[in-house]
C-alpha cells in the first residue's frame, strides 16, 4: 500500500516494473524521490540480468501440437502399464521401488526398450509383406527373429501406429499366457524380474550369459552387476469376426471386411526368458544396462495363411503409409525383427557389434546411447548414459567369462 | 497468461476434461521444467509424473483451469527440484548438461558460439542452485512469462507478496551470477 508520506516497498516497485502495479501515485512519487529512483534503477538492472541469463535456459520452442499429442499417447501407455501391474506387485510407500525391469529408466528409454515388445506387433506385419510372399512357402506360419532392422517413425506416425494397434482391441482379444486379458496396442506388463546370480540367470535363459570386459566400463561404474531374469511370456491374439465387423461398421470402415476364416484365428507371440544386467554408479542405479535373450517367435494357429493376415493387417485403417512402406522394404522379412525408432528422440546407424549386425542409437541430447543386435540366435541390447563410442566398446567386449 | 474469465469460471468435469488439461498445460509445463533440468527426457518424465498425479484426482480436475494449472506447476516444480536435490548430484548434472546439451536451434551455430552458450547455461544453473528454493521458483516462473496472480497461485502466496519475493530472488541471483562470472 502506498502512503502519501512514506516510500513504497521494494516489492511494490518490482511489481510496478512489471506493470502489475499501476497506481498513478507511484509515478508521481518517483519523480520527486531520489531514493526510490535509485532503488528502481537497481531493481531494473537485477531483473534485466536475471532475464538475460534465464532466457539462455529456455527451450528453443514449445512442444508442437503433434509432439503434445505424442506425449499424450506416451502418457496413456505409461498409465496403462502402471494400471496393469497388480497391486500386490506395486511398491509400498516409503519402500525402495520394486525392481520392475525398466521402471526407473527415463520414459523414452523405456519406450525404446519396449520397442522390443512393439516390434512383436510390427513383426506380424513384416511377416505379411510382399517381399516375404515367396519365402512364406518355407516359413508358412512362423517368424523367428535372427537379425534386426530399423523402422523410422516420426512423432505423427508414432501416434497413428499406437492408435491403429490400439484399435486391434476391437477386432479380437489379446491374452497373456496366464489367461489375463490385455489390450492390443498396449504392451502388456513384463513379468516381474527376479534377482539371481549370473550362473542361475544363464540356466534360466538357456545359454551362457556374456559380460563386458571391466576395463571398458566408464570410471565410476561398479563392475559387479545386479542380475535379474524375466520369465518367458506368450501373448495370444485371437480374431473375433463379429466384434471386428461391428467395430469397423461403427467407424465408417464398412468396406474393410474380416473374412470368415479369420474368426478364431490366433497369432501367438512367444518371448523367451531374458536376463538384465544392471550396472550402477554413485549417482545412478542404471548407469549401464545389458539385456540378453533368446529369439522371438511368432506363429499362427487357425485356418488363415500369412498372406491373408498380411493383406488384412496392412489394410487396417490408420496405419501410416511411411511405416508400412519401410516394412515392405525389409529383406528376409521372416527373420528380421523391426525396431521402431522415434526420429524425434533418436538418431541411428547400422553397426556391427561383437560379430553381429545391429543398430546403434543415440538420443538427440547426446547424453544416452543404446545398441541392439542379434548374434548366434540370441538378442543383445546395451543402453546407458554413455557416449556412443564408449557404449560400443562395452558392447564389443561382451564375452562369456 | 490466464484471463479474468478463466480465473473465475467454474468448470464441469466432462469425460474429456483430462484431455483438455493435458493439451493446454503440457507445452508450458514442459518449458518450465526444461529450464530447471535442461534435459528433454527428464523433463518429459517429470511432466508426465505431474499429470499422473492429476489423473488420480478427479475432484481436482473439476476445478477451474487456473487452479489446476497452478497445482500442476507446483507439483512439476517440486518434482523437478526433488530430482536435482543433493549437492553432488546437482553439480554432476549441471556439468553433464553443460557439456552435452544441444538445443534444436543450435545446430546452425558455429562451434564457438555453441560453446559459449553451453558455458553460459552452466553458469546460470550454478547461480540458480544457490538461490533459496522459494525465490528460485518465483524467479523461474516469472522469467517463464507467468503473471503475478499465476505465480501467487502456484506458490501459495498473496499476490501482493510476489513482487518482494521476486526482487529478493533477482538480487540473490545477480550476486551469485556475478561472483561466478565477473
Amino acid at each position: 500500500m502506498i502512503l502519501e508520506t512514506a516510500c513504497p516497498e521494494r516489492g511494490t516497485w518490482r511489481a510496478w516494473l512489471d506493470h502489475e502495479e499501476n497506481d498513478p501515485r507511484l509515478d508521481a512519487h518517483l519523480e520527486t524521490c531520489s531514493t526510490c529512483t535509485h532503488l528502481v534503477g537497481e531493481l531494473r538492472e537485477a531483473a534485466a540480468v536475471a532475464n538475460r541469463a534465464l532466457s539462455s535456459l529456455g527451450v528453443a520452442r514449445h512442444p508442437s501440437a503433434d509432439e503434445t499429442a505424442l506425449a499424450r499417447e506416451r502418457f496413456a501407455w505409461r498409465q496403462r502399464q502402471t494400471a496393469a501391474i497388480p497391486d500386490v506387485q506395486k511398491p509400498a510407500a516409503g519402500r525402495r521401488r520394486a525392481p520392475a525391469f525398466v521402471s526407473h529408466i527415463p520414459t523414452p528409454w523405456r519406450i525404446a526398450a519396449s520397442g522390443m515388445a512393439a516390434a512383436m506387433a510390427l513383426s506380424v506385419l513384416v511377416g505379411f509383406t510382399d517381399v516375404g510372399r515367396t519365402a512364406a512357402a518355407a516359413f508358412l506360419s512362423q517368424f523367428r527373429s535372427q537379425q534386426v532392422a530399423a523402422i523410422e517413425v516420426s512423432p505423427q506416425s508414432q501416434t497413428e501406429i499406437m492408435k491403429a494397434l490400439g484399435a486391434l482391441g476391437n477386432l479380437g482379444t489379446l491374452k497373456t499366457a496366464a489367461g489375463a486379458n490385455a489390450r492390443p496396442g498396449v504392451v502388456p506388463p513384463l513379468p516381474q524380474p527376479r534377482s539371481v546370480s549370473l550362473v542361475e540367470a544363464s540356466q534360466q535363459v538357456g545359454f551362457p550369459l556374456q559380460t563386458p570386459d571391466p576395463k571398458t566400463l566408464p570410471a565410476g561404474i561398479d563392475p559387479t552387476p545386479q542380475v535379474q531374469v524375466i520369465a518367458p511370456t506368450e501373448l495370444r491374439y485371437t480374431f473375433d469376426k463379429s466384434k471386428a465387423s461391428s467395430y469397423l461398421r461403427s467407424n465408417g470402415h464398412a468396406n474393410v471386411d474380416l473374412p470368415d476364416k479369420f474368426d478364431g484365428a490366433t497369432l501367438v507371440v512367444s518371448t523367451p526368458a531374458a536376463a538384465l544386467l544392471q550396472y550402477s554408479a554413485k549417482d545412478s542405479r542404471d548407469a549401464l544396462l545389458i539385456g540378453q535373450s533368446g529369439e522371438l517367435v511368432v506363429s499362427v494357429e487357425g485356418k488363415v495363411t500369412l498372406d491373408e493376415l498380411r493383406d488384412f493387417l496392412l489394410s487396417l485403417p490408420g496405419l501410416p503409409k511411411e511405416t508400412t512402406d519401410q516394412l515392405r522394404l525389409i529383406r528376409n522379412w521372416n527373420e528380421t525383427l523391426p525396431i521402431p525408432i522415434p526420429t524425434d528422440k533418436y538418431n541411428w546407424k547400422s553397426e556391427r557389434f561383437n560379430g553381429g549386425q545391429g543398430l546403434l542409437l543415440n538420443d538427440n541430447t547426446g547424453i544416452g546411447s543404446a545398441a541392439i543386435w542379434q548374434s548366434g540366435g540370441h538378442l543383445y541390447g546395451v543402453a546407458g548414459s554413455l557416449k556412443a563410442n564408449d557404449l560400443k566398446r562395452v558392447a564389443d567386449s561382451l564375452a562369456v567369462r | 497468461m490466464a484471463t479474468l474469465t478463466e480465473m473465475t469460471e467454474t468448470v464441469p468435469a466432462p469425460a474429456d476434461r483430462f484431455e483438455t488439461l493435458f493439451g493446454r498445460f503440457y507445452p508450458e509445463l514442459y518449458a518450465v521444467v526444461y529450464r530447471v533440468l535442461g534435459e528433454r527426457m527428464a523433463s518429459e518424465d517429470i511432466v508426465q509424473d505431474a499429470f499422473l498425479k492429476l489423473n488420480d484426482d478427479a475432484e481436482l480436475q473439476r476445478k477451474p483451469d487456473v487452479e489446476v494449472g497452478a497445482w500442476l506447476r507446483r507439483v512439476a516444480l517440486n518434482l523437478a527440484f526433488n530430482r536435482l536435490r543433493g549437492e553432488r548430484r546437482a553439480r554432476a548434472r549441471l556439468e553433464r548438461v553443460g557439456r552435452l546439451e544441444t538445443g534444436t536451434d543450435e545446430a546452425a551455430d558455429t562451434p564457438a558460439i555453441l560453446m559459449l552458450r553451453v558455458e553460459e547455461q552452466v553458469e546460470v544453473r550454478r547461480a540458480l542452485a544457490e538461490v533459496p528454493e522459494r525465490q528460485r521458483e518465483c524467479l523461474l516462473l516469472r522469467h517463464s512469462g507467468y503473471s503475478y496472480a499465476e505465480i501467487a497461485a502456484t506458490l501459495g502466496l498473496a499476490v501482493g507478496s510476489v513482487g518482494v519475493l521476486l526482487a529478493r530472488a533477482e538480487q540473490a541471483f545477480r550476486a551469485t551470477y556475478r561472483r561466478q562470472s565477473p
